[in-house]
C-alpha cells in the first residue's frame, strides 16, 4: 500500500528536483541499496520494506542542487541536525517521510538462518519470511531489529513535506532509550574498561563507521589520517584504535542522531554507537539537549556561552 | 636544528630545590640540543650575554630558558634572542620555578620534573615557526567604566593629557560611593565638598563624554581598537529638556520607592534626583514603583513638569563608541544585612549598616543630617558599632579584611559625639587596622578625645528589649560577657565585589578572583594592568580600597593609558588562529563558537566554503582550535602538533 503511495509521491516531486534518493532491491531481497532517481522509468525500482535500513539523509550535504530524499523517522533526525548545524538549506530538500514500524538487521537475520543463501524473502508488516535451500523460516521483525528500533521514539519523521503513509505514534517508553547505557553505568570502572577495551581491540580501522556516519563532516580531511595535526599514527595498536574511537565519539558530542549507521556497517560487530549514546545521555543531563529533534535548537557545542545553566564554572 | 638550553639558578629560588647541573647534563642528551648550561641569574645582563654569545659561538637556532614563569621574563628573553638575530618565536621558556622549585621540597623529584619540563620545551621549540607581527593604528580614545572617585580621577587625568574620554556610569549620577559619604577620614572634611569640584570637572571637560544611567552591552575588539556597545537605560525623562528643578519629585504621589542612593535608609519618590549635587542633575523614574507603570495611570509628573520632559514611552537605546583602551573602575558592593542572622538579618529597623548611618549623618541625607532611630525617629543616645560584620569570616565566604571599616567607624563615632554631645558610642572590634598616614592617630582620637568605648570582642547576638536593642558580646581583654542596651546598632558590613562584577569581567576578558574582585597583572609590579592588554584597573573593583588609594590608582591607570597612546601604531600578536584552507571542510563550527566574532565564512574561487580569521580581531584564545573537528584551524605558536610534541615528551614509557 504505502509503497504505491511512495511511488506516486516520487513521480509527483521528480520534475521539481535534480534527483530523488530512495531504496531499491540489491543483489537479493535482504540487501537493499540506494537509488538516485532522475527519470520516471526508474520509479518502479523503488522498494519499501523492513530491509530499507540505510539512512539516505547522509547524502544531503554533498548535494549541490535541489533534491528529494525518502527518510524513516530515525533518519529524519539527521535532517533536523543538518538544519541546526547549517549543513543543508532546507529549501533545497524535499523530504518524503516514511512512517516505520521497525527494520531488520541483516546480520541478525543471517544469524537466524545460519548464514544460508537467501532465495526469496517476503515482507509483511511485522515479520519476514525467508526461503533458503533448507526451507522457509518466518522471523518476527522485533526479534531481528537493530537495538535502536526497540526504543524508537520517532516512528514518524520529525520533518517532512510529504508523508507516504499514516503517521504512527511511538509505543516505547521514553526512558527505554538509554536503558542499555544505564546498564553499562551500573558496572564498575574496571568492568566498563574491560568491556570497551575488548570491543575496540577488535577494530581493524577500516573507517566504515566514520564513512557511514551522517554527522562526520570532515570527509577526506579526517583527523585520523592527517599528519598535520598528527593526533594518531597508522600503527595498528590498541592505543591508536582507542584514540580513533575517542576522537570519533567526541566529535559527535551533542551531535549523534543515533541512526545506528556506524554499528550497521561495522564488519567487526563493535557496538560503536554505545559510547556516543552515553555522551548523548550526558548532554541531555547537562544541557537539556537531544540532537536532531527540534530544528530551532542550537547544538550546545556550537555556541559560546560564558556561563552554562548547569555548569558552575564561575561560582559568583 | 641546534637548540641551546639555559637553566637558571634564580639564586637559591630554583637551585635550592632543583639540581640545576643535573638538569643541564640531561638536557645535553636530548635530541637536537647542541648546548646546555646552568647560570646563576639568566635574566641578568651577563646571563643574557651568555645566551647571545652561545647563539653565535655554537650556531644555535633555537633557545630554551628554564627559569621562572614566562609571565615574568618571556619578553626579556624574546628580546635577547632577537638581538642575536633569531626570530623571537624561536624561544621557549620552561617554568621550573613556579611549577617546580617553589611547590616541592623533594630535590630528587623536583629535578626529575624540571628535566621533563625542559624536555617538553625542547620538543616544542623544535617545532616552532618564525612568526612576524604586523602593526596597526591606535584609536586614542579611552573608555572609563564607572563614575566613582577612581573613575573620575582617571577620566580627568586622561582628558588633561589630551585624550578623548567616554565615561559610562550605571546609576543616574556620577559620584559613586564617595558622594554618599558625609565626612572623610582622617581629616573629617566634607566629602561632597572635595568631590564636587571633581564631578564638575568631569561634567565640564570638553574631552569627557558622560553616559550616565548606562551599561555596557558588548565589548568587541582588542587593544587599540575596541568597539563598545553602550545600553542607555530608559530614564522616562527627556534629559535634554529636564532642568533638574525637582518639581516632579515634590509632587510625585508614590512615597515608598526604594532609595538606591541612600541604600534604603528611607523611602523616596518614584521619580527622583538622587542628591542635590548630582551630575547630571536630572530626574529618573523608577518603573518598579511609579504608578504610571504599576497601575497604568497617574501622570502627575507629566502634568507638573514645566518643560514637558516626561516620556513614559521611552525605550532603551544602544549606542556605539570606538575606543583604544578601557579603564575599569566599577567599584564595590556591600554584603546584604540578611546574611547576619545573629544580628536580626534585617528584621530590626534599629540595626542598620554603616553606609545607611552615613546617610543619616549627611546634611543632604533623608533626615537632613539628624541622627534618628529608624523605628520611632527619636534621637539615639547609646550607639553600638560592630566592625568586621561578615569580613574576615570564612563561613560567609569573605576571608579578607574590608580595609576601611575600622576607619569609618572611628569617624562615625567622632561625628556622633559632634551631633549628639550627650551620646555614648561603643565599638566592638577584632583588631583596629589603621596603617595609613594619620590613621592611627585618628582612631586614638575617637577613643581619647571623643570617649568612644572600644571593646575588643565579637557580638554573639542582638535582640530587642522594649525600645532598646540588647547587644550581647564578649570583651576578650577583660574576659567577661558584656551586654549593652543600645538605641541604635550600626554594622560595619563586609565589602564585596560589585553586582555583576564577574559578568563584566567576562565581557572585558579579564580575570577575577573567587570573590569577584578583578585580578591585576602582577600584585606588586603591575598593579593597575590586567592580563588583557588595553584594559586597566582603578579603585575598589580590584579589592577593598579607601579614597586615597582609589584616587592614586585612578591616576596610575590614566598614566598607563597615556603611555600606551604615546605611540601611533601598536604591534599585533602573531600567535593567532590560522585556517588551512586545504583541509577546512566549511562546517563553520568555529564561526559559531568564536567568543570574539573573529571568524567569518569565506568562499574560495572554486566555490568551496571555508572559515577565515580576521587577524586583527582574533585574541588567540584557541576555542576554535578545540572546536574544529579536522584540525584545519590552528593557533599559531600553540599548534596541535606543538602541543602533542610536548605531551609525547612527558608520556613516554
Amino acid at each position: 500500500m504505502s509503497t504505491q503511495k511512495l511511488k506516486e509521491i516520487i513521480k509527483q516531486v521528480l520534475p521539481d528536483v535534480e534527483t530523488v534518493i530512495c531504496w531499491q532491491e540489491g543483489f537479493d531481497k535482504l540487501n537493499v541499496t540506494p537509488i538516485f532517481i532522475t527519470s520516471p522509468e526508474q520509479v518502479d525500482k523503488v522498494v519499501w520494506n523492513s530491509a530499507c535500513a540505510q539512512n539516505l539523509a547522509s547524502y544531503l550535504p554533498s548535494q549541490k542542487k535541489k533534491v528529494a530524499v525518502v527518510v524513516k523517522g530515525c533518519d529524519s533526525r539527521t535532517i533536523v541536525q543538518y538544519m541546526q548545524e547549517g549543513l543543508i538549506d532546507r529549501n533545497n530538500v524535499v523530504v518524503i517521510g516514511m512512517p516505520c514500524k521497525g527494520i531488520i538487521s541483516k546480520k541478525k537475520v543471517q544469524k537466524a538462518i545460519a548464514n544460508e543463501p537467501v532465495e526469496e524473502v517476503t515482507f509483511t508488516d511485522d515479520s519476514i519470511k525467508v526461503k533458503t535451500p533448507s526451507g522457509e523460516k518466518t522471523i518476527a521483525v522485533k526479534d531481528v531489529c537493530p537495538s535502536k528500533c526497540t526504543s524508537c521514539q520517532f516512528p514518524t519523521p520529525i520533518v517532512y513535506d510529504h508523508l507516504a503513509a499514516d503517521a504512527i505514534e511511538s509505543d516505547k517508553p521514553a526512558d527505554s532509550v538509554y536503558a542499555d547505557v544505564a546498564e553499562l553505568e551500573g558496572k564498575t570502572l574496571e568492568e566498563r574498561w574491560a568491556y570497551f577495551a575488548g570491543q575496540f581491540d577488535k577494530c581493524i580501522r577500516c573507517y566504515a563507521c566514520r564513512n557511514a556516519c551522517p554527522m562526520c563532516v570532515c570527509q577526506d580531511s579526517c583527523i585520523a589520517e592527517t599528519r598535520d595535526p598528527h593526533w594518531i599514527t597508522q600503527k595498528l595498536s590498541f592505543d591508536e584504535k582507542l584514540m580513533f574511537h575517542m576522537i570519533h565519539s567526541l566529535h559527535l558530542a551533542g551531535r549523534c542522531v543515533e541512526c545506528g549507521e556506524c554499528e550497521r556497517v561495522c564488519p567487526m560487530e563493535i557496538p560503536v554507537a554505545k559510547l556516543k549514546k552515553k555522551i548523548n545521555k550526558e548532554m541531555k543531563a547537562l544541557f537539556d539537549y537531544t540532537p536532531g529533534v527540534n530544528p530551532e535548537d542550537k547544538p550546545p557545542m556550537y555556541v559560546f556561552n560564558v556561563d552554562e545553566a548547569k555548569i558552575k564554572e564561575h561560582k559568583l | 636544528m641546534r637548540v641551546g638550553v639555559f637553566i637558571c639558578h634564580c639564586g637559591s629560588n630554583i637551585a635550592g630545590t632543583v639540581d640545576v647541573a643535573k638538569v643541564a647534563e640531561e638536557a645535553r642528551k636530548m635530541p637536537g640540543v647542541a648546548y646546555a648550561t646552568a647560570y646563576m641569574y639568566t635574566c641578568s645582563e651577563p646571563g643574557q650575554k651568555e645566551i647571545t654569545d652561545a647563539i653565535e659561538r655554537d650556531k644555535l637556532d633555537r633557545v630554551v630558558v628554564a627559569a621562572c614563569s614566562p609571565r615574568m621574563h618571556e619578553n626579556t628573553f624574546r628580546r635577547t634572542v632577537m638581538k642575536a638575530g633569531l626570530n623571537r618565536y624561536f624561544f621557549e621558556q620552561a617554568n621550573i620555578r613556579e611549577h617546580v622549585s617553589w611547590i616541592g621540597l623533594d630535590k630528587e623529584l623536583n629535578t626529575k620534573k624540571a628535566i621533563d619540563e625542559v624536555r617538553m620545551a625542547v620538543e616544542k621549540v623544535k617545532r616552532n615557526k618564525p612568526l612576524f607581527s604586523t602593526s596597526f593604528k591606535v584609536n586614542k580614545r579611552v573608555l572609563v567604566l564607572g563614575g566613582g572617585v577612581a573613575g573620575m580621577q582617571a577620566a580627568i587625568d586622561c582628558a588633561d593629557g589630551g585624550l578623548e574620554v567616554i565615561m559610562v556610569e550605571k546609576s543616574p549620577s556620577i559620584g559613586g560611593m564617595m558622594a554618599r559619604l558625609d565626612k572623610t577620614f582622617p581629616t573629617v572634611d566634607c566629602s561632597i565638598c572635595i568631590l564636587g569640584p571633581k564631578m564638575v570637572d568631569v561634567a565640564q571637560h570638553d574631552l569627557i563624554k558622560l553616559h550616565a544611567y548606562s551599561e555596557i552591552a558588548e565589548i568587541k575588539g582588542y587593544v587599540g581598537n575596541y568597539q563598545i556597545k553602550i545600553r542607555k537605560k530608559p530614564t522616562y525623562v527627556d534629559w535634554t529638556k529636564c532642568t533638574g528643578c525637582g518639581l516632579c519629585m515634590e509632587k510625585c504621589p508614590t512615597k515608598n520607592a526604594y532609595d538606591h542612593f541612600n541604600f534604603g535608609a528611607a523611602p523616596t519618590r518614584a521619580i527622583n534626583i538622587p542628591f542635590p549635587q548630582a551630575i547630571p542633575k536630572k530626574a529618573t523614574i523608577d518603573p518598579e514603583f511609579c504608578r504610571q507603570f504599576v497601575k497604568g495611570k497617574c501622570g502627575v509628573c507629566a502634568k507638573v513638569c514645566p518643560t514637558g520632559a516626561i516620556n513614559y514611552e521611552m525605550q532603551e537605546e544602544i549606542i556605539t563608541e570606538d575606543v583604544g583602551a578601557i579603564i575599569t573602575a566599577t567599584g564595590y558592593g556591600l554584603m546584604g544585612i540578611e546574611n547576619f542572622k545573629e544580628y536580626g538579618a534585617g528584621r530590626y529597623p534599629d540595626v542598620i549598616t554603616g553606609i545607611q548611618y552615613e546617610r543619616f549623618l549627611n546634611a543632604s541625607g533623608p533626615t537632613s543630617g539628624h541622627i534618628i532611630r529608624p523605628s520611632d525617629h527619636e534621637e539615639p543616645k547609646t550607639i553600638v558599632f560592630i566592625s568586621c560584620v561578615g569580613s574576615r569570616d570564612k563561613s560567609l565566604g569573605v576571608p579578607y579584611c574590608s580595609n576601611f571599616c575600622c576607619m569609618y567607624i572611628a569617624k562615625q563615632a567622632i561625628l556622633t559625639k559632634d551631633h549628639i554631645p550627650d551620646s555614648q558610642s561603643y565599638v566592638f572590634y577584632m583588631d583596629i587596622r589603621s596603617p595609613g598616614k594619620g590613621y592611627d592617630e585618628f582612631t586614638r582620637r575617637a577613643q581619647e578625645e571623643y570617649g568612644a568605648k572600644y571593646i575588643r570582642g565579637r557580638v554573639s547576638r542582638i535582640y530587642p528589649k522594649g525600645k532598646k536593642m540588647v547587644v550581647r558580646g564578649a570583651d576578650t581583654l577583660l574576659g567577661t560577657q558584656v551586654e549593652i542596651e543600645a538605641d541604635l546598632v550600626v554594622l560595619g558590613n563586609a565589602v564585596v565585589s560589585a553586582e555583576g562584577a564577574a559578568q563584566m569581567a567576562e565581557k572585558l576578558h579579564i580575570s577575577y578572583d573567587t570573590h569577584g574582585f578583578y585580578v591585576e597583572s602582577h600584585p606588586k609590579l603591575r598593579p593597575v594592568e590586567t592580563n588583557t592588554s588595553g584594559v586597566y584597573l582603578a579603585g575598589a573593583c580590584q579589592g577593598p580600597k579607601d579614597i586615597p588609594a582609589s584616587v592614586g590608582q585612578g591616576s596610575a591607570a590614566a598614566a598607563k593609558v597615556l603611555a600606551l597612546f604615546s605611540k601611533d601604531m601598536l604591534e599585533s600578536d602573531p600567535a593567532i588562529a590560522n585556517v588551512n584552507i586545504n583541509t577546512c571542510v566549511g562546517c563553520l563550527k568555529c564561526v559559531k563558537t568564536c567568543p570574539f566574532q573573529a571568524i567569518v565564512e569565506d568562499t574560495l574561487r572554486n566555490g568551496k566554503k571555508v572559515a577565515k580569521v580576521i587577524e586583527t580581531v582574533c585574541a588567540g584564545c584557541g576555542v576554535c582550535t578545540s572546536t574544529c573537528p579536522c584540525g584545519a584551524i590552528q593557533l599559531q605558536h600553540f599548534t596541535d602538533n606543538q602541543l602533542l610534541a610536548e605531551v609525547n615528551a612527558i608520556c613516554q614509557k
